[in-house]
C-alpha cells in the first residue's frame, strides 16, 4: 500500500494521540507525588512508589524537585494545587500553612500516625514530620586533633577558626542552626540577636547553599568541621572520605521532611493513604537503610548494624531539637535580610 | 504608469504583506512569553507583603522605594553592573585575536580551534561549575599550584568573591563574543586590508585604521551579548560567588524562591531589568555614534 502524505499525518496524529490521551486521562485522576533528587528520587522511584502501588493500589506520579519548588506550584495553583500532599522542611511548610493552604490530616486515615513519635505530629494533625534526616557536627578525621563533642566547640576550639562551614540563610539547615545557638547562648530560640552576635564570631566562615556544598567544601578541606545532615555524611563515607559525624552532647538539629494536606489538592484520600504508608514502620526502615535517615515510626527495627551508623533512633530521638515556626514565618524575610549583611 | 511600471508595486506590496505574516509568529511568542509575564511581574511588583498570604490587598511602591533608598541593593547593583563589565572587557580582548585568527586562518587545524571555542557550552553548567570550584578554592589547584612554585604562602582568596564569578563567566561566555566577532570578519573584504598595505600602511595601521573599525558591528553585537548574558547570570554567581560575590540575579532568586517575598523579588528584578535596558541603551547610542565617526 502507498500512503499519500495526508494519510501518513492523520495516521501519525491519531497514534500519537492514542498513545498520549490515556495518560493525560490517568494524569488527572492520579496523586501527584513531590520528592528530592538524587538518593531521594531513586528511592521513591524503585522502591517507595511501587510499594505503594501494590499495597494501596494507587498509582501516583513523582514529581522531582526542591520543597521550595513544590511551595511556588501550590501558590501559583491557586484553588487547584498541583499537588494533594506537600512534603518541605518544616519551616518552609510553615510558610504555606499560614497562608492557609493547608489542612489537618484526618488521623483515622493514617493509622501509622500511632507509632509516629508524638514529637513529630504537629498539633491538631496539621502535618506530620515524617522523614526525619538529623544533622550534627561533621569533621575531617584527618585534620581535625580534637574531635567536636559540644557545639560549644565551634567557638572554643581554636582549630576551628576560619575553617567552619556553615549553611547560608536559604537553606533550612542554616536557620536551624541559628535558632539553636539563640538557645544556647541566648534566652531561647527567639532569642536572634544573641545568635548573630555569636554566629558573627565564627566569621569568616564557608557558607553553602545545600549539604552537597557543605559537602565539597569538607572534601577540599577548605572547611574542616560543619554541622551537615548524616545522609551527607554517610554517603561520603561508603565513598571513602575522611569524614566523621558526631550528635554533640546539647542534641542535634535535623531536616525534618513535613507533609501536610493541601487544602486545595484534589486527592485527599490518595493522600492520606500515602502518608500512612511513608509511616509504616518497614518503609521507614527501607529510608533508614537507604539513606540514613532515622525512623519516625516507634515500631520501626532498628538492628545494631544500622545504629553504628544512624545513631539517633529509638529513645535517642528525644534529642532532636525541634522547633515552633508559626510565629517565626512573620520574621524570616527579615532575618534573612539580616544574615546577608551581616554574615559577609 | 504603463503595466511594465506597476509590475513591481504589485510584487513589492504583495511581499510587504508576507512579511508582515512572518513577523507574526515571532510577535505572538513575543508577547506570550515576554511581554505577558513581565506585566504579571510589574503587577506583582506593586502588591502589598503579607506573611499571611502570597501577597497583601492592596497595592503598593513601596518595594521600590525601599530598594532604591537601600545602599545595601545599590551596592550589589554596582557589584553586578562591574562584574559584567569586566567580564564583557576580559571577553573582548581575549576573543577577539581568537576570532582574528580563526577568520583569516586556512590551517586544517581551524575546526578543532572552532571546538575549543565552543568547548565552555559543551559541558553543563553546574559540572563546569563544579569544576571551577577546583580550580578556585582554597585549597584548590591554582592555589596548590601557586604553593608549589613559592610563589604565595597563604591560600589567595579567588572564590566567594566577585574574582571566581568574573573569571567562570568569562570562561563561559567567550563563545558570545567570538563567534559574531568571526562572522562580522569573515565579511570584511581581504581586498580592502590588500589596498591599505599597498598604500603603504603597516600591518598595526591597517588593523588600527581598516579591520578594527570594520569590525565594530561585531564587537558591539558580542560586547551587549556577553554584558547581558553576565548580568543576568544565576548559576555561577549562587555557587562562586558566596556572600562576597552576590549579584543582584542571586538576591532576587533568594527573595523570590528563598524567602518567598514575591512582591519586594518582582520590584528587585524589575529595577535591575531596568538598570540593564538603560545600560544597553546608552550602549548603543555611544557605540553608534562612535561607528558613524569612523572614516
Amino acid at each position: 500500500m502507498k500512503l499519500t502524505r495526508r494519510e501518513f499525518a492523520v495516521g501519525m496524529t491519531t497514534a500519537i494521540a492514542s498513545m498520549t490521551l490515556p495518560r493525560l486521562a490517568s494524569a488527572q485522576s492520579s496523586l501527584v507525588v513531590p520528592t528530592y533528587g538524587g538518593l531521594w528520587a531513586k528511592f521513591w522511584e524503585e522502591k517507595l512508589l511501587p510499594g505503594l502501588t501494590s499495597a494501596t493500589g494507587i498509582q501516583p506520579q513523582l514529581d522531582v524537585g526542591l520543597g521550595k519548588d513544590f511551595v511556588a506550584k501550590i501558590r501559583a495553583g491557586g484553588d487547584r494545587s498541583p499537588y494533594s500532599i506537600f512534603m518541605g522542611n518544616e519551616n518552609i511548610a510553615a510558610v504555606l500553612r499560614a497562608e492557609g493552604f493547608f489542612e489537618p490530616f484526618d488521623l483515622t486515615k493514617v493509622p501509622n500516625a500511632q507509632k509516629t513519635f508524638p514529637q513529630f505530629v504537629n498539633k491538631d494533625a496539621k502535618g506530620i514530620r515524617a522523614v526525619v534526616s538529623p544533622i550534627g557536627l561533621a569533621y575531617r578525621i584527618d585534620l581535625v586533633k580534637t574531635a567536636p563533642t559540644s557545639w560549644h566547640d565551634l567557638w572554643e576550639n581554636p582549630e576551628f577558626k576560619g575553617k567552619t562551614g556553615l549553611y547560608q540563610i536559604g537553606n533550612t539547615g542554616a536557620v536551624l542552626f541559628l535558632r539553636l545557638v539563640a538557645e544556647l547562648f541566648g534566652s531561647g530560640p527567639d532569642d536572634f540577636d544573641t545568635a548573630f552576635t555569636k554566629i558573627k564570631e565564627l566569621l569568616p566562615f564557608t557558607q553553602a547553599s545545600w549539604s552537597g556544598e557543605v559537602a565539597t567544601a569538607l572534601i577540599r578541606g577548605d572547611a574542616i568541621i560543619a554541622p551537615v545532615d548524616w545522609t551527607e555524611i554517610m554517603t561520603l563515607q561508603d565513598k571513602g572520605a575522611p569524614v566523621a559525624i558526631v550528635a554533640p552532647k546539647e542534641g542535634v538539629l535535623a531536616f525534618e521532611q513535613s507533609f501536610n494536606l493541601v487544602a486545595t489538592g484534589t486527592e485527599k484520600d490518595a493522600a492520606h493513604a500515602y502518608l500512612n504508608y511513608i509511616l509504616d514502620a518497614n518503609v521507614q526502615q527501607d529510608m533508614a537503610k537507604a539513606f540514613y535517615t532515622s525512623p519516625s515510626n516507634s515500631s520501626s527495627v532498628v538492628d545494631e548494624k544500622m545504629s553504628v551508623r544512624t545513631p539517633i533512633v529509638g529513645p535517642r530521638m528525644a534529642e532532636i531539637k525541634s522547633y515552633d515556626w508559626n510565629s517565626y514565618v512573620d520574621k524570616a524575610a527579615e532575618i534573612a535580610d539580616r544574615w546577608n549583611r551581616e554574615m559577609a | 504608469m504603463s503595466a511594465l511600471e506597476a509590475v513591481p508595486r504589485i510584487e513589492s506590496r504583495s511581499n510587504r504583506g508576507s512579511a508582515t505574516w512572518m513577523v507574526v509568529p515571532a510577535l505572538v511568542l513575543l508577547i506570550g512569553f515576554f511581554a505577558l509575564p513581565y506585566l504579571t511581574i510589574i503587577t506583582m511588583s506593586l502588591r502589598e507583603a503579607s506573611t499571611r498570604a502570597v501577597y497583601g490587598e492592596g497595592l503598593t511602591l513601596s518595594h521600590y522605594t525601599t530598594a532604591l533608598g537601600d545602599f545595601y541593593i545599590w551596592g550589589i547593583l554596582g557589584r553586578t553592573l562591574l562584574i559584567g563589565a569586566t567580564v564583557t572587557v576580559l571577553s573582548l580582548l581575549l576573543g577577539y585575536p581568537v576570532a582574528y585568527h580563526l577568520a583569516k586562518s586556512r590551517s586544517r587545524w581551524t575546526s578543532l580551534l572552532y571546538i575549543f571555542v565552543l568547548s565552555p557550552l559543551l559541558v553543563g553548567l553546574v559540572v563546569r561549575t563544579f569544576a571551577w570550584m577546583i580550580i578556585l578554592s582554597n585549597n584548590g589547584v591554582a592555589n596548590q599550584a601557586l604553593k608549589a612554585i613559592g610563589l604565595i604562602t597563604f591560600p589567595l582568596q579567588l572564590m566567594n568573591n566577585s574574582l571566581g564569578v568574573t573569571i567562570a563567566l568569562t570562561h563561559v561566555f567567550l563563545p558570545f563574543i567570538i563567534l559574531p566577532l568571526l562572522g562580522n570578519l569573515q565579511a570584511i573584504s581581504p581586498d580592502l586590508a590588500m589596498a591599505s598595505r599597498s598604500l603603504g600602511a603597516s600591518r598595526m595601521r591597517t588593523f588600527w585604521k581598516v579591520t578594527l573599525p570594520l569590525s565594530m558591528p561585531g564587537i558591539q553585537a558580542g560586547t551587549i551579548l556577553v554584558f547581558v548574558l553576565s548580568i543576568s547570570a544565576y548559576v555561577t554567581p549562587a555557587m562562586l560567588g558566596g556572600t562576597g560575590g552576590r549579584t543582584m540575579s542571586v538576591l532576587v532568586v533568594q527573595y523570590l524562591v528563598d524567602n518567598f517575598r514575591w512582591p519586594a523579588g518582582a520590584a528587585l528584578a524589575i529595577i535591575m531589568a531596568a538598570v540593564a535596558v538603560m545600560f544597553v541603551g546608552l550602549y548603543l547610542k555611544l557605540t553608534a555614534r562612535a561607528m558613524r565617526r569612523l572614516p
